[in-house]
């Protein structure tokens, strides 16, 4: 039904091409670069147009005939960021394009004085102080404009982003939902709104405009909150309404996955995105972080190679060779990239982050605190950042400062496993069994991603000596494992089959008993054992084959378990 | 910059930057050693240098006006020369900079380099010389900025008609400022939280200071104080997380054990966690801290760390509710040894305590005390001072000895505060404060002085507010004179929602006081099961005093009964008890109870001599209340004598003058039933004496009250 809908809504793929093809025009000449790249990878992504097809051009005003010159001046100036030019020149142009340029010119030009003021400030107390000077005038100007009613798409973009940066969040909220309804083709205004929105609350509570670009956002945004279910599906429908060559909705599936760890899948997408676009730097280095979890060495080295010689100043590129080094065990170098990276954009998150991960791996506990805490300061919801401080207390030696962190972790990933696993490993060191317990069953619950937990959980039960709950886990363990098909390195299916031979043994369940244990011949570290069991397990069988039949029936119904465990009986297991 | 693979913020190290008001304090000075002014003036303009200095930084305004209160001439020359510079060019500034005077060569001028002033211009000029070409105009820029806000026209400001962010407005803090805003603040959150700014507007103020220098760490420590006097765990956990995360990069230096480097902020940030968690009352939690700061301590060999250790270690031990002297013991001999005072006697004063509960002898504990309190006068403890007289206070009013309670209490109260900060102020609004002010109250209360009482409560609201830490105090002591005002006036409507109130603070008193009420209100039988409940549970907490209550309690219990000989069993017990512990109060008392039943039992001389016993020191240290029944047990126990006496007359004028002042005392209270059994009793004697007139008076008395009174007079037997 949905999926109906959703065609007929996209079925005129050629007017959306035009519609695309008129907004690059309007951007470009905007000086609007990224939203006119976006709608450009878009549209190439379609069939082209025949010639008589192709959108006319905007119809051209009296006062846009009049500004042309000046407009056209400005324009250059601009392009070659001499934004005060710029709009010194369109002062007193009356056409809406070239009053957009003018407070773009100004914005972008109080914009770079800032930056350029950051180096030399009077002072480390004022670093938090250096603000672009020209915004409130904008939005004085901004805001008389827009009671008038006078401002159109572009321009109520613009208001937005000035209101953003003085904080008004709301006040921007509401400006950027106008101006998606004014010019819903803009993809810069509905970026800008994506920031905004930080729950799903308050994503449904606002009212957009219908139109087939709210698809991408409603996408953007279930990947931004986290809700990868609902943005897959999001994405499949967009490809399924033929978008299929969009380079940008494979990277936006190809980042899901890597968001939900979904490493092959996203893996293979990223390869078929660099087939397509070999020169994008764009999202590589969500790329090398799973190339770096699947430690594949020699694809890495020739991804950082290649960005090299792309571009070498970009963040991107710099967190891919420090990925690359890391992954080289080189962890001085790879730390000097991230801090480049840092250098280049000090707001990207990932990169303090893998910082914090560096000094970790070099011993500079110290350092590694300060990245962790910096990512934090970025972005409070930086999970990894969380888990890093609570790894580095743990290698402090300080289980139970740790938790602090690891359970900030956990609140913000609560089906991660990995939170979980390292607070039940913290409470175990507290000698907490209960809620090590709890913690490793949950972990097990929502997806054991290095299946630890379940091997934990049975060691922590044998030593509480609660033998059928350990026996539970060991088997529940040994199914996970062969289950997930490949082999995986810290396995310890030996382990586990060992103490189920004994714990069968025990409880005289021969035959379970010898299958045990010939399964643990086939482990080089449980060999002797298995075959020491078998040894005793045939004698104890001889010994019970002599005394006559009915002797051996009440016995062995006495010594029965009570409570014998089948391997999916999980209710009275559940914590 | 990098240090041990850290990026610093601060790029030159200097931690005081040029800005337009420093510029306006630096013109102030030059003006002042320049200019001649008169001597008093002189002085009122030295007395403000200090605090111009290490403020915070004020509008032109604001910093005019102060110095014009001072001397109007400076403020003038002032003005005069901030507008040289503001209306004329850069170089007025740079000449202005020029012109100071150097700290170097000013031999005998007060801006000679050692000098407060001398070091703030050295800090200004080498500030000033370090700045770029463009922070130069940049600065000069803002001074304008900053001199025509003030005092330029206003017209430009109309446009500017959007309200800012309140945030906007205030400037930022000097590194100098901001350390001496904390420090002040984190001293009077510890000892006079009422001066303290509000919780919001500190945290306000710290958010600001965090914005603009988010690597002030200190800040969040403050933070954390702060969020901890609004009991929120959350925000306080994550302050204090969060300051020790920073503290760990500013001490780097890369020694991880001894006494430097991070190692040691590791421990005491184990250590700081675990008293979080103590304050909020999470024991199991604390206690792994504190096993975790132990473990860390061990490994690098840090005792003073371990010694903070322990010590907190006895106090969680003694806020479970468990014995603890041993631990306490140890942490005293190993203060000592490393030469910890503060430890050591916080120790001793500890072991004072549970000696005092366990019944000690009260000459070992006040040897400890004063032992103790010359080690604090040598050291200027004056924290432990007030903590050692009001530990005295409550020793005293437990042994029963309210003139003494009373002496300590009123000592405390009168001593002047040694703290350099708060130096001559009397009081401070500590815990010590809030326990003397307390037992001060109870003490009033008990002689009946209720107006005196109410004051010193509402005193005590203002000091400590209801938010704060020990506002719990008073919150009980309050509850507990009003519960026993209603008691005495026979209210016991009124004291039974007090009831809930009391458990909710203190859960065991608020049994006892359920007990009391059902009692009055003759349901005996709940009233028996809960004494059973809580005599079981004050035996485990080793609760001697209330044992001993619960025990009279239930005593009385079987008198309701009849069952006096089952009562006296009990009674003896708790009499040995209080003898055992020195309760003299609590011992008197269970004399009182104990002459009761005697004289139920028949034996009115032996209850007399018994009760000749206590007699002394109720009336010496009782309450009114107890002096008042004292003087009616003994008149009835003289007129129960006189009953088998031939010589009647002698002991009945005697009992006649008992009853009229066991009268004063109750009609002191207010106590209406009590006075309707003390009239009764005066007729009859009178009637006795053929004493026709006085007997008629009594009588009606009596029928004024049992009117007023309503309820049926319940056997005068009956009650003590």
């Amino acid at each position: 039904m949905k999926m109906a809908a959703l065609c007929s809504e996209f079925g005129n793929l050629v007017d959306i091409k035009k519609q695309l093809i008129s907004v690059i025009s309007l951007c470009k000449e905007r000086g609007l670069l990224h939203s006119a790249k976006w709608a450009s990878e878009l549209a190439f992504a379609l069939d082209p147009l025949p010639k008589d097809e192709l959108p006319p051009s905007p119809p051209f005003t009296e006062d846009d005939a009049q500004d042309l010159d000046a407009l056209t001046l400005a324009k250059s100036y601009f392009d070659l960021k001499e934004y005060d030019r710029a709009a010194y020149f369109l002062k007193g142009c009356c056409s809406q394009k070239a009053y957009f340029l003018y407070m773009y010119s100004r914005y972008l030009s109080g914009e770079k004085k800032k930056d350029d003021e950051t180096v030399d400030s009077l002072g480390p107390l004022e670093k938090g102080q250096v603000r672009n000077e020209a915004l409130r005038e904008l939005r004085v100007e901004l805001s008389k404009k827009h009671t008038a009613g006078e401002l159109d798409g572009f321009t109520l973009y613009l208001y937005g982003v000035v209101l953003r940066k003085l904080d008004l969040l709301k006040e921007a909220v509401d400006v950027f939902v106008e101006a998606v309804h004014a010019l819903p083709l803009h993809w810069g205004a509905w970026l800008e709104l994506s920031n905004l929105v930080t729950n799903i609350e308050m994503l449904k509570s606002l009212s957009l405009p219908d139109c087939w670009i709210k698809d991408f956002f409603m996408a953007h945004m279930y990947t931004e909150l986290q809700m990868i279910k609902e943005a897959l599906q999001k994405y499949q429908n967009l490809i399924e309404a033929g978008f299929s060559k969009s380079t940008y909705i494979i990277s936006q599936i190809a980042v899901a996955y890597h968001n939900i760890r979904d490493i092959d899948q996203a893996l293979a997408l990223f390869n078929e995105l660099r087939e397509q676009d070999p020169y994008r730097i764009d999202n590589m280095d969500t790329f090398s972080n799973l190339l770096y979890v699947k430690s594949m060495k020699p694809e890495l080295s020739y991804l950082a190679h290649n960005l090299v010689e792309i571009d070498k100043y970009r963040v991107e590129t710099c967190c891919v060779i420090g990925n690359y080094y890391s992954l080289r065990s080189q962890h001085e170098k790879a730390a000097l990239y991230f801090q480049r990276a840092l250098k280049l954009n000090p707001r990207c998150l990932g990169a303090w982050t893998l910082m914090g991960h560096e000094y970790m791996e070099m011993k500079n506990t110290s350092a590694a605190i300060q990245a962790y805490r910096h990512a934090i300061e970025v972005n409070k919801r930086d999970y990894r950042a969380w888990y890093g401080l609570g790894q580095t207390y743990e290698i402090l030696k300080m289980p139970f400062y740790c938790l602090y962190y690891y359970r900030k972790a956990h609140q913000l990933r609560p089906n991660d496993s990995r939170m979980l696993v390292a607070l039940g490993e913290s409470y175990e060191k507290l000698s907490q069994q209960v809620e090590a317990k709890k913690c490793y069953w949950r972990a097990y619950s929502v997806g054991d991603v290095e299946k630890m937990a379940l091997l934990k959980l049975a060691k922590l039960h044998e030593q509480l000596n609660e033998s059928d709950d350990a026996a539970q886990c060991y088997m529940l363990y040994i199914q996970d494992i062969f289950s997930c098909g490949e082999q995986l390195e810290h396995a310890e299916v030996s382990t586990a089959l060992r103490y189920l031979g004994q714990y069968y043994f025990k409880s005289k369940l021969y035959d379970e008993a010898s299958l045990c244990a010939q399964r643990c011949c086939d482990y080089n570290d449980a060999r002797e054992e298995g075959k020491a069991l078998l040894r005793q397990i045939s004698q104890v069988r001889d010994q019970i084959e002599t005394p006559s039949a009915d002797l051996f029936a009440p016995l062995s119904n006495n010594n029965t378990p009570v409570r014998r465990v089948s391997p999916l009986n999980l209710i009275s297991f559940t914590p | 910059m990098m240090t041990n693979g850290v990026v610093h913020a601060n790029v030159f190290g200097i931690k005081d930057w040029v800005t337009p008001y420093k510029i306006s304090v630096l013109a102030l000075l030059y003006e002042m050693t320049a200019s001649k002014i008169t001597l008093p003036e002189r002085r009122r303009l030295n007395k403000l240098i200090l605090p111009l200095q290490q403020g915070p930084d004020l509008t032109l305004g604001q910093f005019l006006q102060t110095v014009e209160e001072c001397c109007s001439q400076t403020a003038y020359a002032v003005k005069l020369r901030l507008h040289e510079m503001a209306d004329g060019e850069l170089k007025d500034m740079e000449y202005f900079f020029s012109t100071l005077p150097t700290p170097f060569t000013a031999f005998d001028s007060e801006a000679y380099k050692t000098s407060v002033v001398g070091l703030f211009m050295r800090h200004m000029l080498l500030a000033y010389n370090k700045l770029s070409f463009s922070q130069v105009y940049k600065l000069y820029r803002s001074l304008q900025h900053y001199y025509h806000n003030t005092v330029g026209d206003r017209a430009d400001k109309e446009e500017m008609d959007i309200p800012l962010h309140e945030s906007e407005l205030r400037g930022p803090l000097s590194q100098k400022q901001a350390e001496y805003f904390l420090a002040r603040q984190a001293y009077l959150l510890k000892n006079d939280e009422n001066k303290a700014l509000k919780p919001a507007a500190l945290q306000e103020e710290l958010n600001n200071m965090l914005k603009f220098n988010p690597d002030f760490a200190e800040a969040h420590y403050l933070n954390y104080l702060n969020s901890m006097r609004v009991q929120d765990i959350f925000l306080s956990a994550h302050s204090l997380l969060h300051y020790f995360d920073r503290l760990i990069l500013s001490g780097n230096e890369g020694k991880s054990n001894g006494d430097e480097g991070y190692g040691r902020s590791l421990r005491y940030a184990a250590l700081n966690l675990a008293s979080l968690h103590c304050r909020f009352g999470h024991y199991r939690q604390a206690d792994l801290a504190l096993q975790e700061a132990i473990r860390i301590a061990q490994e690098s060999n840090d005792h003073v760390c371990l010694q903070h250790c322990l010590s907190w270690l006895y106090t969680l031990e003694q806020m479970k509710g468990s014995d603890s002297t041993v631990l306490t013991e140890d942490s005293v001999k190993m203060a000592a040894h490393f030469c910890l005072p503060y430890l050591a006697s916080l120790g001793i004063q500890s072991l004072v305590q549970q000696g005092a509960t366990q019944g000690k002898t009260a000459h070992k504990l006040m040897d400890a005390l004063k032992d103790t309190d010359i080690l604090h006068w040598k050291h200027s403890l004056s924290e432990l001072i007030e903590i050692s007289l009001a530990q005295t206070t409550s020793i005293w009013r437990m042994y029963g000895k309210s003139t003494m309670a009373l002496q300590q209490a009123q000592l405390l109260l009168n001593i002047s505060s040694l703290e350099p900060v708060n130096f001559g102020v009397q009081q401070n609004n500590t815990e010590a404060f809030a326990v003397a002010l307390c037992h001060l109250a109870e003490l009033h209360a008990e002689q009946g002085l209720y107006s005196a009482v109410s004051e010193i409560i509402q005193h005590l609201k203002e000091q400590f507010p209801p938010h704060t830490q020990h506002a719990k105090l008073w919150m009980l002591c309050d509850l507990k004179i009003q519960f026993e005002r209603h008691m005495n006036e026979g209210k016991y409507h009124l004291a039974e929602p007090l009831v809930t109130a009391i458990s909710a603070l203190n859960k065991t008193e608020g049994l006892y006081r359920k007990a009391q009420v059902l009692k009055a209100l003759n349901r005996s039988t709940e009233a028996y099961r809960i004494l059973q409940q809580l005599q079981v549970h004050c035996e485990k907490t080793k609760c001697t005093e209330m044992v001993i209550r619960v025990m009279l309690s239930t005593a009385e219990l079987h008198w309701e009964s009849s069952g006096f000989s089952t009562a006296l069993p009990l009674l003896l017990q708790a009499l040995a008890l209080a003898r055992q512990h020195h309760l003299q109060s609590l011992a008197s008392e269970a004399i009182l109870h104990l002459a009761f039943t005697q004289l139920m039992l028949g034996v009115p001389e032996q209850a007399l001599t018994v009760l000749h016993e206590a007699i002394e020191p109720v009336l010496a240290h009782g309450a009114v209340m107890d002096k008042g029944r004292t003087m009616l047990l003994a008149a009835r126990c003289q007129m129960a004598v006189a009953g088998f006496r031939p010589n009647r007359q002698g002991q009945a004028v005697l009992a006649v003058d008992t009853l009229n002042e066991a009268a004063a005392y109750f009609s002191k209270l207010n106590c209406k039933e009590r006075l309707r059994d003390v009239h009764y009793l005066q007729a009859q004697l009178h009637h006795a004496l053929g004493q026709t007139l006085q007997r008629n008076k009594s009588a009606m008395l009596f029928r004024l009250l049992d009117q007023e009174l309503q309820s049926p007079a319940p056997p005068v037997s009956m009650q003590l």
